[in-house]
């Protein structure tokens, strides 16, 4: 048979395929999505593929902590007014030459050669699977066993960079002051743990650009942002397998 | 040498071509910009309340066919930079049908709170289009 006829065939559907089978399959990293020619032909693609295209935003239940920290930037609103940034200075003590969260921007083509500036707030993920953890030689960066937030501890720094080095989305800077790296925690020292419940570029922004909250919060409106059904959610750089928990939209 | 001087004529008609379109782009294409009917022809940059708010005339005027007393004095006075002086400039003011609400109110023009960035250059827009040097971007010394 050639593969031109096979395309013809119709998907019988993969629902009645053993699920041995299946898991015989998933062991090479590959998913069944079809089944022809009454199962003697089946479609595969790798399983690494349908489980990117659930979307990057875990399942109910699955955040592993509690508070489960998010931002949820909802990036078309973004207007590059940079109040954020300035809240983020002033409120951390970060100096010019650094950031803990920065606006890049970029031109997109839209409609007959008309372009569109696109502005996109970045911070540090505080990432599920944090390469810049497992990479720091001396535990002065760390993943907080209770909330989740990546934070340093400076005492323990030695400034070897390699956290830098390791980290996908370039959220990390050298502080001269500190001899150490410095980076975003969400403003865990100067905000939350004083009770605020925003990080100061949250509370900064005019445009509701970035929501701050807790995924295990289902009231949040972090949670529901991220929930809506008519909704694209994207994380950046999905492919390191980090796992962000920064989630972006579209409003 | 029959061929030859075909591919001459060829270039010969080209050229003719070429001129045609050039002159033909000047003579009805591009009308030249008159700022005593279009107004200056400098975009606007706004700081207020948010840094790098554009307004260009042209886009307005020329292409939109706009004239200057649809929009001044009422909506906007003729000096540029009375408007962010008031403490009403703002987007609020805007869905209320004010400033450039008057237009953008998503049935003469895109709604106001619709395509930010068509008007709003951030930041790092007011500094491209001011000369302004950038703020926090020293390079960094390791
Ligand atoms: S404050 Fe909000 S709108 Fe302004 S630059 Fe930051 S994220 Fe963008
Ligand atoms: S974004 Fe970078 S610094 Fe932040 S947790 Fe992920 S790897 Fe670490």
């Amino acid at each position: 048979m050639k593969i031109d006829d096979l395309e013809k065939l119709e998907n019988e559907g993969a629902e009645n395929l053993p699920s041995e089978e299946r898991r015989r399959f998933l062991r090479f990293g590959l998913a069944v999505t079809g089944v022809f020619v009454g199962g003697s032909v089946l479609s595969l693609t790798s399983a690494r593929k349908a489980q990117s295209d659930m979307g990057p935003v875990p399942a109910t239940g699955a955040f592993p902590y509690k508070p489960h920290y998010t931002m949820v930037i909802r990036q078309n609103r973004c207007i590059d007014c940079e109040r954020c940034l300035e809240a983020c200075a002033k409120t951390n003590n970060v100096p010019s030459y650094g950031y803990r969260t920065t606006i890049l921007q970029r031109e997109r083509e839209i409609e007959r050669g008309a372009k569109e500036r696109v502005f996109m707030p970045v911070l540090c993920n505080h990432c599920n699977r944090p390469p810049c953890v497992r990479v720091c030689p001396t535990t002065a960066t760390y993943k907080d066993k209770k909330n989740g937030i990546v934070m340093m501890d400076y005492k323990r720094c030695i400034g070897c960079k390699t956290c830098m080095a390791a980290c996908p989305y370039n959220a990390r800077y050298f502080k001269e002051e500190n001899r150490a790296i410095d980076k975003c925690n969400f403003c865990y020292d100067t905000r939350l743990s004083k009770g605020e419940s925003k990080t100061a570029c949250a509370a900064a922004c005019p445009a509701g650009v970035r929501i701050f909250g807790d995924l295990t919060d289902y009231d949040s409106e972090a949670y529901k942002l991220i929930h809506m059904p008519d909704k694209v959610v994207w994380v950046l750089r999905p492919e390191t397998g980090a796992m962000p928990n920064v989630f972006y939209m579209n409003d | 040498m029959k061929r030859n001087n075909k591919s001459v004529m060829n270039m010969v008609g080209l050229a003719a071509v070429v001129g045609l379109l050039v002159f033909s782009s000047l003579s009805f294409g591009e009308e030249a910009y008159d700022e005593g009917t279009y107004g200056p022809q400098a975009p606007i940059v706004w700081a207020k309340p948010v840094k790098g708010v554009v307004f260009v005339h042209k886009i307005h005027t020329m292409d939109a066919g706009l004239t200057c007393d649809n929009c001044h004095d009422k909506l906007f006075e003729m000096a540029a930079g009375t408007a962010e002086k008031n403490a009403d400039f703002t987007m609020d003011s805007l869905y209320k049908g004010k400033y450039c609400g008057a237009c953008h109110d998503g049935q003469m023009a895109f709604a106001a709170n619709t395509r930010c960035t068509s008007c709003h250059a951030g930041v790092k827009g007011y500094n491209r289009l001011t000369g302004a040097a950038p703020q926090g971007k020293a390079p960094v010394k390791h």
